[in-house]
């Protein structure tokens, strides 16, 4: 655990990533019509079948309604106000090294502890660390590229690699999903691609850093990663956003596919502005993450940590197709201020034998609104199906709100469905005991709420699991006592 | 799916049905005003969450005759009672031709909510509405605006009822399928206790419609025990919404069992008014071929030390499918509150479906707040264990679910009821 020092320095450089690099941007005016798809798609000297692609889901999206069942008070979003392309300025080719990358932003990375270089030596992770919306360095994929696995980003994929785009693009999650899927269709920025190809276990955990720089500058990412026969992949995807005081709208689309014994692992730590501390600000993260257990024996894994976000609007999900797939789902959600979070996943059991797990931790404390809702589905042919959720709540402070929303549906006898939820708060006995030990009364909270989360965290690769325990802890500070 | 013309000329059919019933000024003020709430609320389709899993459109491409005079007589012979007080009730109108209240402790009003309106009684008049809210939907605005006869019960500050209150809902035969609706009115005064059994039966219709409400104020220190059994014909449709208001330290101690129907939805709305009182809701659901059960529970603590259990229980065979869809709500100044929900369903065969949410709501921090679902079919190691002792499998799936249901029966303090409702499981089992 952290020591109270290193906490009490982290605390006071209050939101630590809220800084904007100055970088010339190549930002379109705000504004969404047919034309900005048209100039974005051709930004990206985009083939003509993805513009129509494009073009179809906006016309999808012009009749859409925006969803307002989830438990969240929104203010109305102009979509007429946000601007949705903006790259950093690069030369004509884009950099090829390090050394071609805008010192500017290696020097971002650097202040968000994440220096490329290091990472190359240090953590053997390859990561295509997105700017705003066009991926400016990929490392490692030489490395990949031995092992035959594709990791790049989703705009050189839709040129390099159209056969597996086309085939895969949108194959999880329609166009017309949803209302913000919907939009993502139609004016994705960039994202990432990964191929594993039959029988490969990637040789490294692959990572994507984000990061919301342009002011008014929507982030609509999009994810594509598809684990073929028996391959293996670990993913995990780290946020940060400078400070700003208007609200930023993300909307991003993630889609796993998972073929015959395949396992896709994707983890998350989320840790987007929040807004300041009367609600002011803050991201809007309105999420589809979707996983298809396409293959027999197939295994999808969502792992994620969100501390950040004014709201957090997010439910990835899984399509248990085959027979004998497997889907999980582990979430630590922290809302804290006037946060708000509508969280959950989706277990749609569709193949015999599949199995999932369910394991969702919120925490509420101050002014903050945490909801799970969930789904889980056997559906007719779901023979031997099984399904165990654990959602429990943890209460800090008399003005924030725990909720849980869960939705079961069976329709074949054999399958087994099993529910459970309680709420409560750090128990008086507890504290008292960890405060017999000499323990301060934060560094005794602190220890149960790890406690509390531990069965989330355990999911997590080490890496990312220390990132999450110290972000849980500075998150939390200050709303005990 | 239905829109909102469909249900605004369904209740307008229904309604211009019953025109040209006069009442006192107060009362035509609360029809009119829920029947002009009929045209602003959202129709009850799948969009609406209470709505997600029942499909009521059938029903509303139903027509039904609205009752709005006392039967003249009743064809059939009026059910035994348990007790001495038996109050029979046809196409929702008090019969007291076939009931006997005459051993009713003085000072106690059991009877026709009609003629205590008739009679100008301000305990109506002041109570009548203020607990059921006419627009949650249609079909609890649709009762308001046809508000004629049902039950009133009222028991003064003190007095505890020794005999249960019984009360049989039967319907009368005829060309066109009835729509009963009974609004019944319950309340007890400081300290007063009693106990309530509704028996919910055919009578002598197949095909008819029953859209009761039932208001219940307890009031400090009351206590009520109800049970329901809803055991209408397999063509029936049965709406019952009951709605509660809790005084300090009151008791609510409520079980529904519910065997007919074709589509029956069962809603309870429960409000703490005040501190200590707690609230125990219960229910039993069969359902077999072409047959729905609804529940649907909200229970909102508003204010502190108040406790709440639900526990609701489902067999399903056949075709069957089973709704639940139980709420509890902590605001944020109800700390210590105390509640619990579960709910299981056994699946029993092949085609059955249950669709099941019990949800949690809490802004308050210093609570206890739990709930549980599953949903499974029987245990094999559990009807092997019977076989093994000799039991054929037929005899076993019986105990086990006898074993599954008798969680929820054995909570009624009657011990004749008990086996009554025993009886009536085990008739349900014995066409399985």
């Amino acid at each position: 655990m952290s020591t109270q020092r290193e906490l009490d320095d982290l605390v006071k450089a209050g939101y630590e990533h809220g800084f904007v690099t100055q970088v010339e941007s190549d930002t379109l005016p705000p504004g969404l019509n047919e034309d900005t798809i048209r100039f974005l798609s051709a930004k990206k000297k985009e083939p003509e079948w993805m513009l129509e692609y494009r073009l179809k889901a906006y016309r999808h999206w012009l009749t859409m309604e925006e969803p307002d069942w989830a438990h969240l008070k929104i203010e109305p979003i102009d979509y007429q106000a946000i601007s949705y392309y903006s790259a950093p300025k690069k030369a004509a080719d884009g950099p090829k090294s390090l050394d071609e990358v805008d010192p500017e932003l290696i020097e971002t990375y650097n202040k968000l502890g994440i220096p490329l270089e290091e990472q190359k030596a240090l953590a053997g992770v390859a990561v295509d660390a997105v700017f705003d919306s066009v991926s400016v360095a990929t490392t490692f994929r030489e490395e990949l590229a031995k092992a035959g696995v594709i990791f790049c980003s989703i705009s050189e994929a839709v040129h390099q690699y159209p056969e597996l785009v086309k085939r895969y693009l949108g194959s999880v999650v329609p166009h017309t999903d949803n209302f913000f899927a919907c939009l993502n269709a139609a004016v994705f920025s960039d994202g990432t691609f990964v191929y594993v190809p039959e029988g490969v276990r990637c040789p490294m955990e692959l990572s994507t850093y984000f990061r919301i720089n342009e002011a008014k500058t929507g982030q609509f990412e999009r994810t594509l990663i598809v684990a073929d026969k028996g391959a293996y992949v670990s993913y995990l995807e780290g946020c940060t956003a400078p400070m700003r005081d208007e609200n930023q709208l993300h909307a991003a689309v993630v889609e796993l596919i998972a073929l015959e014994d395949a396992d896709i692992k994707y983890s998350t730590v989320q840790n987007w502005y929040p807004g300041d501390e009367q609600g002011r600000g803050g991201i809007y993260n309105f999420v589809t993450k979707r996983g298809d257990c396409r293959g027999d024996r197939s295994h999808i894994s969502w792992t994620q940590v969100e501390t950040g976000s004014a709201i957090t609007w997010k439910y990835p999900s899984c399509i248990l197709q085959g027979d004998d797939s497997v889907g999980e789902f582990y979430s630590v959600a922290v809302t804290r201020g006037h946060q708000q979070a509508d969280t959950g996943t989706k277990m749609y059991h569709i193949g015999k034998n599949t199995r999932s797990t369910i394991v969702s931790k919120g925490i509420s404390a101050a002014h903050g609104q945490n909801a799970y809702r969930g789904l889980v589905r056997m559906g007719a042919k779901a023979e031997n199906g099984r399904n165990h959720t654990q959602c429990d709540s943890l209460l800090i402070g008399d003005k924030c709100g725990a909720h849980t929303f869960p939705y079961i549906e069976v329709r074949n006898p054999t399958a087994k469905v099993e529910h459970e939820a309680t709420t409560s708060k750090i128990s008086e006995d507890q504290l008292f005991y960890c405060r017999q030990r000499g323990l301060t009364e934060e560094d005794a909270v602190s220890l149960i709420v790890n406690g509390f989360c531990k069965e989330v965290f355990n999911e997590l690769p080490m890496e990312f699991a220390v990132e999450a325990r110290k972000l849980l802890n500075i998150t939390l500070e200050g709303a005990v006592g | 799916m239905i829109t909102a013309e469909l249900q605004k000329s369904w209740a307008a059919s229904l309604l211009e049905g019953a025109a040209g019933t006069a009442a006192a000024p107060w009362l035509e003020e609360l029809r009119g005003q829920a029947g002009a709430l009929i045209d602003c609320l959202p129709p009850v389709n799948r969009k609406q969450e209470a709505w997600r899993y029942t499909n009521v459109e059938p029903l509303l491409k139903e027509s039904f005759q609205p009752v709005v005079q006392r039967p003249s007589g009743y064809g059939g012979e009026a059910p035994e009672a348990i007790g001495p007080h038996r109050l029979v009730f046809v196409d929702g109108w008090f019969m007291p031709e076939l009931s006997d209240t005459a051993l009713l402790p003085e000072g106690v009003t059991a009877g026709s909510l009609d003629e205590a309106i008739a009679a100008g009684d301000e305990r109506v008049k002041n109570r009548l509405g203020s607990v059921a809210d006419p627009g949650e939907h249609l079909f609890a605005a649709l009762n308001t605006a046809l508000i004629n006869d049902g039950l009133f019960l009222h028991l003064p500050a003190g007095v505890k009822l020794e005999s249960p209150v019984e009360l049989f809902w039967l319907n009368s035969g005829g060309d066109a399928a009835r729509l009963a609706q009974p609004r019944n009115l319950v309340i007890l005064e400081p300290g007063a206790e009693a106990v309530l059994v509704e028996h919910h039966l055919p009578g002598a219709a197949e095909r008819y419609l029953h859209n009761g409400v039932t208001e219940i104020v307890l009031d400090p220190g009351a206590k009520l025990d109800h049970y329901r059994i809803q055991d209408e014909s397999e063509q029936a449709w049965h709406l019952s919404r009951i709605a509660l208001d809790q005084g300090d330290g009151s008791r609510y101690h409520g079980i529904t069992l519910a065997f007919g129907g074709r589509l029956a939805r069962t809603e309870y709305h429960g409000l703490f008014t005040a501190e200590e009182a707690a609230c125990t809701l219960r229910g039993l659901y069969t359902v077999g071929n072409d047959q729905l059960q609804d529940f649907h529970l909200d229970v909102r603590h508003d204010v502190p030390r108040c406790s709440s259990r639900e526990q609701f229980k489902g067999l399903l065979h056949g075709k069957g499918r089973a709704v639940f869809d139980g709420r509890i709500l902590v605001a944020q100044d109800a700390q210590k509150s105390d509640a619990e929900l579960t709910n299981d369903n056994l699946l029993l065969t092949r085609n059955a479906e249950v669709d099941t949410k019990p949800q949690l709501e809490i802004y308050a921090d210093d609570v206890k707040a739990s709930h549980g679902t599953t949903v499974g079919q029987l245990e094999a190691d559990q009807v092997f264990y019977l076989r093994a002792r000799g039991i054929d499998e037929r005899r076993a799936l019986h105990m086990l679910c006898e074993g599954f249901a008798a969680e929820i029966i054995e909570h009624i303090h009657l011990e004749s009821l008990r086996e009554q409702a025993l009886a009536r499981l085990r008739q349900t089992l014995g066409e399985l």
